[in-house]
């Protein structure tokens, strides 16, 4: 972003802010300087209407700015899931099922980062390495699983309806198996702790 | 200014209003300071308005800064004990003397020998007001301190006063470069220019030419002022010090820190009538753990950050 150095200073943010970095420091700098909080009324004519209201321009300016700024660092690391090449079409219709280890090789051949999955989704490196090593107990419900599993998919460009059918059964699998002693367990730590 | 024979680190403690509990802040500071080992001089500059000795259940010293001004006597002589190891004290002379009354060469004579005492540390105490005397007083130091309380009226005094030492440090970089009546000319011919607060004018001086940006940014490269908040009773008075930091930038042109601050305690009151050292017999208070803090802030150039949230949706 550059040439928003300036806005970024108007805005009192780093320049490797977040969105809700952006989005508390505009609220918080806009409700100081259009309310009537003692420091600001202290200021008399050093802080007249005008140059509150000139003020409060360029801050709406700053944050438009660095917004759209921000927005546009989404979309074009968002564009980059549509690009599968042909020979990863040619090797993902010899598929016939997806599950946690395939997720991984696609997403390797597609030439993508968890990373990159995480700038757009916002969902966490761990858990998107978790459902590709199928580390099934990072998950606290089916319902986390499912809606990580739907962004996932639709990042590489996936139909996700395909890949939660194959997918969620195996989790389902597991869970019946497996996530009982986990249950049990967490009763006895409960118990004892009370 | 000449060099310092003793590398000993000046602060000053303004703020423009009285009441703010500059004296008390000063010296419990300066307790804190002695107290870990470090050689500390208290010097009460608030002439006319002298009680820093008060705060250690001192009398009034016989010798007082008068005596360097009218009978010539050195700082040395004019030091008294504060009670407490490692802290000495130059009092301030009683009504007869204002501040008005001391001429140039008897300021510039007194920043010299008050940079040649043999101190680690020497603090400040200045009075109310923004004369001259005391806005230079201010800019000698290599901290200089803005104690304030969460009310309009030291607000305003407050802005007052930086307005005014900015105004002051201003002059006097530009006398250095033979531009001794540009600031003066600018400020005064203001609203052709478009000029409305000292922010603008500093904008308006770095804009007219490459030469007098660097001349700007050279000269107030590193210049930053402490923001110390006392008496402080709600949440909402701790984060006024957060504010300022971003209305000292944003209106007045200037970086400050906030330091830190202090809560308002009857127990304070109670131990100033009893004219005990605060900070040695109120060691449960809380007060003296914010003044600790504050303290080693401004020692290690650092600050307190509140959290930036809108509480109820409004400040």
């Amino acid at each position: 972003m550059e040439g928003c150095e300036k806005y970024f200073d108007i805005l009192e943010l780093p320049y490797d802010a977040s969105v809700e970095d952006l989005n508390r420091n505009y609220n918080y700098l806009k409700a100081l300087y259009s309310g009537d909080a003692i420091e600001i009324t202290a200021l008399n004519s050093d802080f007249s209407n005008e140059i509150s209201r000139d003020y409060l321009a360029r801050l709406d300016e700053a944050y438009t700015k660095v917004r759209e700024g921000m927005e546009n660092r989404k979309t074009t690391s968002a564009q980059r899931k549509v690009e599968m090449g042909e020979e990863v079409r040619q090797w993902l219709r010899q598929i016939d099922r997806f599950d946690g280890p395939l997720l991984k090789e696609l997403r390797c051949r597609m030439g993508v980062e968890l990373e990159d999955i995480h700038a757009v989704t916002r969902i966490q490196p761990e858990y998107l390495a978790c459902i590709e090593n199928e580390g099934f107990s990072a998950f606290r419900a089916e319902a986390y699983l499912r809606s990580y599993l739907i962004e996932y998919a639709r990042f590489l460009g996936l139909d996700s309806n395909r890949v939660l059918a194959d997918y969620l059964p195996r989790y389902r699998a597991w869970s019946e198996k497996d996530r009982k002693p986990d249950v049990v367990e967490v009763g006895y730590v409960l118990t004892k702790s009370v | 200014m000449e060099n310092s024979a003793h590398n000993s680190t000046i602060w000053a403690i303004g703020g423009g209003k009285g009441g703010t509990g500059k004296s008390f802040l000063t010296s419990c500071m300066g307790t804190h300071l002695a107290m870990q080992g470090v050689r500390t001089t208290l010097i009460d500059a608030d002439l006319g308005g002298a009680n820093l000795h008060s705060f250690f259940g001192l009398n009034a010293p016989r010798h007082t800064l008068a005596d360097f001004f009218e009978k010539k006597k050195p700082l040395q002589e004019i030091t008294v004990h504060s009670g407490i190891a490692n802290l000495q004290m130059i009092a301030a002379p009683g009504a007869s003397m204002e501040s008005e009354s001391i001429n140039h060469a008897q300021k510039l004579k007194l920043f010299r020998h008050i940079r040649s005492l043999e101190s680690d540390n020497i603090l400040i105490d200045l009075g109310a007001g923004t004369h001259v005397n005391t806005t230079d007083t201010f800019l000698l130091a290599d901290r200089m301190i803005i104690v304030t309380s969460p009310e309009i009226t030291s607000l305003e005094n407050m802005y007052q006063f930086i307005k005014s030492v900015y105004f002051r440090k201003l002059k006097a970089i530009f006398k250095t470069h033979g531009l001794t009546s540009l600031i003066q000319d600018i400020w005064k011919n203001r609203s052709t220019y478009g000029i409305r607060n000292l922010k603008e004018l500093i904008g308006h001086i770095r804009q007219s030419s490459p030469q007098m940006r660097d001349i700007f940014d050279q000269e107030m490269g590193g210049f930053v002022l402490y923001i110390v908040l006392n008496q402080v009773k709600t949440p909402r008075d701790i984060q006024i010090g957060e504010n300022l930091k971003s209305i000292c930038m944003n209106v007045l042109g200037l970086p400050a820190i906030y330091a830190g601050y202090s809560r308002y305690d009857e127990g304070v009151k109670d131990s100033i009538n009893k004219r005990e050292p605060f900070m040695l017999f109120n060691r449960l208070s809380p007060v003296v753990g914010e003044i600790r803090t504050l303290t080693d802030n401004i020692i290690a150039g650092t600050g307190v950050t509140v959290q930036r949230e809108l509480r109820n949706g409004g400040l």
